[in-house]
């Protein structure tokens, strides 16, 4: 049973839902916390760990994502470390692949590159990988290109959660995880892929597109899927 | 009151961020005013001058040459600046970075060729293995990134340096 | 087998049990875990199989799991009746026959015995095996196992771990009997909470709560999990103790399940576990048809069904998410927590997971009570822990320990020290989640909190020990590779900040790292740790904090010096020997170019590596022995004898001239620059030498009449004859060297003037001054510092000498003092408060003085000389001192006794240290250490005055010639980078062709060593006592090299 209680973000008073996050009570309130895998209607997996918050009386850094709030919680969201913090992880995604924002479909539209810049990113302190990730163009409609992909599995989760089709996985593991479609197909021989094109408006980046969109042509709408898991009450 | 000598630098780019440093309009009256443009693209000066106060560098560090250049610009500057995504972050020079430089000029020179199916030799700057960021191999006082990075911010980012302060570009720019 | 359903079955059992291990005939039972079948149990048992079904002899024969000593595999337990049980170590087949001998005889075999058991405490249950065999120590009483407290190995190495019947005869299952009988499970949950008991996967969360939060959990099903998914490299305990006591790990989990409601059990373990997968199914079948596990179970309406699940070998695993995640049939990786397994775990429903070694004391505490299980361990962390002790230790194993014991106890007492005496470093507990514990800090108890708080873990077990041979960036670079390629993925940090982690690493330990990359990597570090998402990924930067934090100067010799002192980072060092020269010699060059028949090439290089090299080839501390791969064969090369043959070989003969022209020719062009040495020693020769053939003005000054410092006037003429130093002085001066003698600074020239007529200064005085103890007495007629002495009798004055003289210390200076007196015809005795391999003098030396007559009384420290009323020396009195607790520095500390002993004598010599002349120091103006000492930049020697530089002595204090000659040589680089801006130190080296394959048969003959004069005939005489090496010999040992500079590029 959710109860009404309250919890201090950054010093105000907010009343939230004791069923909900850190991160949702907050955005409930319009503040802003950083995050890239957590989507509205989805399970949260706390896995880009860009939400971090302080909370008093915890010694270490909790994920907003995945943390309920507790009555009478205080949270801070911006300090000097959780800005450090945030910078390099922002910083080691950009290192991980190869992000040329300048040649990207979601040039202007992506979610890593608009925190980038909210984050004051403007240089990456950390050398490049340079690593040669897959491209699928097999499918009919849309792209798959890997090297601008940040592994959140948004798509893994609303392939399965929404259209309930299960078609997206991550193989491998550490640097090597990659995307799969179901058990490493090309995206043009899946046999349970719907083409309802749910990965490609959730992907926060321009690693999902659709096909005929040029450089900085690709806008993405998570919303109308927020809006579905709304109605379905499944919203975790 | 001497004027600050400035230098610009062209390395691996398109000459695109030069090309936005032209468009800063009237600031460019003010710049005039307080800096000499010592060496770069748009001046004729051979050898890269001592003392200089500022260089803006666009473009990666992508051959041999890039990398002489770019050390000699380091030990002879005070204020070093990347401008533009191919200095920040190797941009789209960094695209051929998952081909070995080999087999790239293999494709490019010979099996791309209508004639002369060789790579070029002479005169022609070796390729490092990969196109990297200007502070991958020397020290970078400031990143302005963008491709290229807006006028005003360029503008901005000169004055300020013109004025002695370090601009707080925080923000007000963008990769891409 | 019968089902045990009431008391009577039960009390059957036991009694079959009982027979079994002690039975009316003697038992033989061998050691037969994973770690005594790498050892050849395996073959040991089936000799004794064979040989007693041959001989038909009544011997019960039968496998138990370990013992722990894994240093001592393989063991054999061997039992007569009426006896006590005798435990014997490394059993070979070819040793069977003779123990059956005996064992048929009634006689236990000792010869191989380790240790014997009169009785034993199974906690459970209790067995008396005899009496008698007092020559046989107790278990207890053998250093690895005193202070051990076996709680959770009760039954390991003792019980066959594939008969339930033998783990009923020491009170197995008696636990679950009473739990089930009292049917009070919240009383169980109170009594794990009191007794305190903590996750022994290395969390250390409080198990009783745990359990309660289970309990209260309301679900049509709940499970319960045994985490056996042990990974740590270097961490073997789980795996050990399920090999050896199956049982106990199922009783606790029945236990589990009857308090927390659960009735399903899955013990999650490793794969590569083959022998412990082996043995638990085997004990889960036998508890399945005794009635202990299943339906109704002991007839008390409780059903629990067990089952074992292989995990496929990720150490991610271990992170209970994970685990409930691979057990579910999905990749194995974490989810955050909330929610907790507790609340919703395998398949969303309540689970509890616990550590092998937590299940393993559930029994006891269940038997004995709360009360009991606290009277061990520290307060806040009851109970014992195993751990794996691995690595440069003399004695490895499991030990098990009472938590709250210093990691002192664990290095020194329980493993013996460092293996081959060798010096310890640092330990890491906790594998790679875990930190490295420098040597200085083994006073901290192990528990949860104070390894938390030096930047460690308790982890699940793991102590790696790890001596001057390992690299601390190494280390850390291991580590973080193992985690980078254990890491899930998952989560930002871990996945891509290990990847960057690794890549700083690496390149650091190949030498191209910066400054820069330390702080990055600290930053990186910290955000890895405090923003990961599970377990792995908080812990994995640890090795890195913990190195970077206690073992900063290795990384910056990585990245300011290029030189990785282990020699483990291949591209820093040439070979192990290269590395270990203070010179840096290129020791297997004038091998090769020996071997090749190329003695003035040999030369060259001998002598433009080290200008010195007839005298450091005699008085060398030779650390190259020390590191020699040659030693994994038989013994090291003699790779300074082989120098000393070399310089010999030319020195002394008409080939000298051309040979010294020959090097005086490889001078550069003059420069124009002036430099001058302060200190004609071995120091300043060496930078006079290279600053000279970099085409510098080279003035050297000395207060001596002589070059050669240290060389000339402490060294004795039996070490080191005057006549070979001449010739080397030589050299160097046709190398265009100058001297100035008779002149002191800064009394004749000052600092000043130097600084005005000269380009840069280098300052390489020694250390002339004798320390002076207090001791009541030292004022008297006859006492005399050690050093003065030697000058003295060096430079032909005449010396107060006794007939009956006692030195004092332990170092090189006493040892020579010592052979001074003798061939002055004194009877000698040398006062060490320590024990002889704590001795800083080289070994060989003091075996020699031993030879000629001198006697060393270790363990005594001087506490008064004695004088007669004319104020002369009569007698020097020292208590008597026994080895206490080891200090920082891994030596036991000496502790007086009441005993004082006396010895008559004439004369007493001080040698207990020399240091640096402190007047000259102050008088320098240049800063000053606490200690006295100059400061200097440890990388570049400059001190706090310009273009004046330090070395040798005068900034490390007394050490040794070919240390303060490295220091000489570095300064002459530095010196000369500064003069000339660029670098041009590798132009001086010559360029010599030389074979560059390792040898296909390289020479199987025997180390060589230097031939000595009888000890009675140099006793006698100044004359030098060793004869070097006949060129045969020289050249046999050149042949002996491997080579293990020769890269091939097939790695």
């Amino acid at each position: 049973m959710s109860q009404k209680i309250s919890i201090r973000i950054d010093g105000e008073l907010i009343h939230a839902n004791s069923d909900q996050s850190i991160l949702e009570a907050a955005h409930a309130h319009g503040k802003f916390i950083p995050s890239l895998c957590h989507m509205k209607g989805l399970t949260a997996v706390g896995a880009c760990r860009l939400c971090i918050v302080e909370v008093a009386g915890v010694g270490r850094l909790l994920p907003a994502c995945t943390t309920p709030v507790q009555d009478g919680m205080s949270v801070t969201t911006q300090s000097d470390k959780l800005r450090r913090y945030r910078k390099i992880t922002l910083e080691l995604l950009f290192a991980e692949r190869n992000h040329v924002c300048a040649v990207c479909v979601s040039n202007g539209h992506c979610e890593l590159q608009d925190l980038a810049q909210k984050l004051g990113v403007t240089s990456i302190r950390f050398p490049y990988t340079y690593p040669k990730v897959p491209v699928d163009l097999t499918h009919k409609k849309f792209t798959l290109d890997q090297n601008r992909c940040i592994l959140c599995t948004r798509c893994v989760r609303v392939c399965t959660e929404v259209e309930g089709a299960h078609v997206w996985d991550v193989a491998g593991r550490g640097v090597g995880s990659r995307m799969v479609c179901e058990l490493n197909r090309s995206w043009g021989e899946s046999r349970y892929c719907t083409s309802c094109g749910k990965c490609v408006q959730s992907c926060p980046t321009g690693a999902l597109a659709e096909k005929g969109f040029a450089v900085e042509e690709m806008t993405k709408r998570t919303e109308p899927i927020s809006r579905l898991t709304d109605l379905r009450g499944a919203n975790v | 009151m001497s004027k600050a000598k400035v230098a610009t630098v062209w390395l691996d780019g398109c000459s695109g961020c030069h090309m936005s440093l032209l468009d800063i309009d009237e600031t460019i009256i003010e710049v005039a005013k307080k800096a000499e443009l010592v060496y770069g693209p748009l001046v004729d000066a051979q050898e890269f001058p001592e003392g200089v106060d500022v260089t803006l560098v666009e473009g990666a560090v992508s051959s041999q040459d890039d990398l002489k250049l770019v050390q000699k610009i380091r030990r002879r500057t005070k204020l070093l600046v990347s401008l533009g995504d191919c200095a920040v972050t190797s941009n789209v020079p960094s695209m051929r970075n998952g081909i070995p430089p080999k087999v790239l000029l293999e494709r490019a020179y010979v099996q791309g060729a209508d004639v002369n199916h060789r790579p070029p030799s002479d005169g022609v700057p070796g390729l490092l293995r990969h196109a990297v960021p200007v502070h991958e191999v020397v020290k970078v006082d400031l990143h302005v990134p963008g491709c290229p990075p807006k006028a005003d911010a360029i503008g901005y980012v000169v004055m300020e340096l013109l004025e002695g302060r370090k601009p707080d570009i925080a923000g007000k720019v963008k990769f891409g | 087998m019968r089902k045990i359903t009431d008391l009577a079955s039960f009390n059957d059992a036991r009694e079959a049990g009982l027979a079994k291990l002690l039975p009316p005939v003697p038992r033989i039972a061998i050691g037969m875990g994973t770690c005594g079948s790498g050892n050849g149990a395996e073959a040991v048992y089936h000799a004794f199989a064979d040989a007693i079904n041959h001989r038909g002899l009544s011997i019960q024969l039968a496998r138990t799991g370990c013992f722990g000593f894994c240093a001592a595999e393989p063991l054999v337990n061997v039992w007569i009746p009426g006896k006590p049980l005798v435990i014997l170590q490394r059993v070979q087949p070819n040793d069977v026959p003779a123990i059956l001998d005996d064992v048929a005889a009634g006689r236990v075999p000792s010869e191989l015995a380790l240790c014997r058991i009169d009785e034993w405490d199974h906690i459970t249950g209790h067995v008396k095996y005899g009496s008698g065999l007092t020559e046989i120590p107790l278990w207890n009483e053998v250093p690895f196992f005193k202070g051990q407290k076996k709680i959770v190995l009760r039954n390991c190495g003792l019980i066959s771990p594939g008969d339930i019947e033998e783990y009923l005869a020491v009170g197995g299952y008696q636990a679950l009997y009473k739990a089930l009988i009292d049917g009070n499970p919240a009383s169980i949950i109170e009594s794990i909470k009191a007794a305190k008991l903590r996750g022994r996967g290395g969390a250390g969360f409080q198990t009783g709560s745990k359990w309660e939060f289970l309990r209260k959990a309301q679900a049509d099903q709940k499970y319960i999990i045994c985490n056996a998914d042990e990974g740590d490299p270097g961490a073997y305990m789980n795996r050990n103790e399920i090999e050896s006591d199956p049982h106990s790990l199922i009783e606790g989990m029945i236990i589990g399940g009857y308090v927390m409601n659960a009735t399903e059990g899955i013990i999650y373990v490793r794969a590569e576990y083959p022998l412990a997968v082996h043995r638990l199914q085997t004990a889960i079948q036998q508890a399945e048809e005794c009635g202990l596990l299943g339906d109704n179970i002991l007839g008390r309406g409780f059903n629990f069904r067990l089952q074992m699940v292989e995990g496929a070998g990720a150490f991610v695993c271990g992170e209970e998410t994970a685990l409930i995640r691979s057990l579910e049939g999905k990749a194995g990786r974490p989810t955050p927590r909330p929610p907790y397994p507790a609340q919703s775990g395998l398949y969303g429903k309540p689970t509890n997971i616990n550590n092998v070694e937590t299940w393993y004391n559930v029994p006891p505490i269940v038997v004995k009570g709360p009360a009991w299980f606290t009277e061990t361990g520290s307060p806040k962390s009851p109970g014992t822990k195993v751990f794996s002790l691995v690595g440069k230790v003399t004695n490895t194993g499991l030990v098990e320990m009472p938590l709250g014991t210093p990691l002192k106890t664990f290095v020194y007492d329980v493993g013996g020290g460092g293996t081959g005496g060798r010096a310890v470093k640092a330990m890491q507990t906790g594998g790679p989640s875990g930190g490295c514990i420098p040597h200085e800090m083994f006073d901290t108890p192990v528990d949860y909190e104070s390894l938390a708080q030096i930047g460690s873990i308790m982890g699940s077990g793991g102590m790696v020990v790890m001596d001057e041979d390992n690299c601390m960036v190494d280390v850390a670079r291991y580590f973080v590779e193992f985690t980078h390629s254990e890491s899930c993925g998952k989560c930002i940090p871990c996945r891509v900040g290990l990847d960057k982690s690794l890549y700083y690493l690496n390149r650091i330990t190949h030498g191209k790292g910066t400054d820069a990359d330390l702080a990055v990597l600290d930053e990186l570090s910290r955000m890895i740790r405090d923003t990961s998402l599970c377990g792995l990924g908080q812990t994995a930067p640890n090795p890195v904090l913990t190195t970077m934090r206690h073992f900063r100067h290795e990384f910056e010799d990585h990245i300011r010096a290029s030189r990785c002192r282990a020699g483990v980072c291949e591209d820093l060092a040439l070979s192990p020997c290269e590395n270990s020269c203070p010179l840096h010699m290129n020791i297997p060059r004038f091998l090769q170019l020996l071997k090749e028949d190329r003695l003035e090439d040999a030369f060259v290089s001998v002598v433009m590596d080290n200008p010195l090299p007839a005298s450091t080839g005699r008085v060398c501390q030779h650390p190259c022995d020390d590191r020699c791969r040659r030693t994994g064969i038989d013994e090291s090369v003699n790779m300074r004898e082989v120098h000393r043959h070399i310089a010999d070989a030319i020195y002394p003969t008409e080939r000298f001239d051309e040979m010294a022209a020959r090097v005086a020719a490889m001078r550069k062009p003059p420069t124009g620059k002036k430099c001058a040495i302060v200190g004609a020693g071995p120091t300043g020769l060496a930078c006079a030498f290279y600053l000279s053939i970099l085409g510098h003005e080279v003035m050297v000054y000395d207060s001596n009449p002589d070059a050669g410092g240290m060389l000339r006037y402490a060294l004795p003429d039996y070490r080191l004859p005057k006549s070979v130093l001449d010739r080397e002085v030589e050299l160097i001066r046709r190398a265009g060297v100058q001297f100035t003698f008779n002149v002191k600074v800064p009394g004749d020239i000052s600092l000043n003037d130097l600084d005005a007529q000269y380009d840069a200064v280098f300052l390489a005085i020694g250390t002339w001054k004798e320390s002076w103890i207090y001791l009541p007495g030292t004022e008297l007629a006859g006492v005399i510092p050690a050093l003065p002495f030697l000058e003295a009798v060096a430079k032909q004055q005449p010396v107060p000498l006794g007939r009956r003289v006692a030195v004092i210390g332990g170092g090189n200076a006493a040892v020579d003092s010592a052979r001074t007196a003798l061939r002055l015809g004194s009877e000698v005795k040398i006062i060490y408060r320590r024990e002889r391999k704590d001795m800083p003098a080289i070994p060989e030396e003091t075996e020699a003085a031993e030879a000629e007559g001198a006697e060393i009384v270790f363990l005594a420290t001087p506490h008064r000389i004695v004088g007669s009323a004319d104020g002369r020396v009569t007698a020097i009195e020292a208590v008597r001192t026994r080895l206490g607790e080891y200090d920082a520095s891994g030596r036991r500390r000496p502790i007086p006794t009441d005993e004082i002993v006396r010895f008559n004598c004439d004369t007493v010599i001080l040698a207990v240290g020399e240091t640096v002349d402190l007047d000259f120091a102050k008088a320098s103006g240049l800063k000053i250490k606490e200690n006295g000492l100059i400061e200097v930049d440890r990388y570049t020697l400059e001190t706090s005055r310009s273009k004046f530089y330090a070395g040798g002595d005068l900034i490390t204090g007394a050490s040794n010639v070919s240390n303060a000659m490295g220091y000489g040589k570095k300064a002459a680089r530095n010196i000369d980078k500064r003069l000339m801006g660029v670098k041009r130190w590798c132009e001086v080296f010559p360029q010599l062709e030389y074979d560059q394959a390792a040898p296909a048969h390289p020479s199987d003959s025997r180390r060589h060593h230097v031939q000595e004069v009888e000890a009675e005939e140099r006793a006698r005489t100044f004359a030098e006592a060793t004869l070097g090496l006949a060129t045969v010999e020289a050249m046999e040992e050149a042949c002996r090299c491997l080579r293990c500079d020769v890269r091939n590029g097939d790695h």
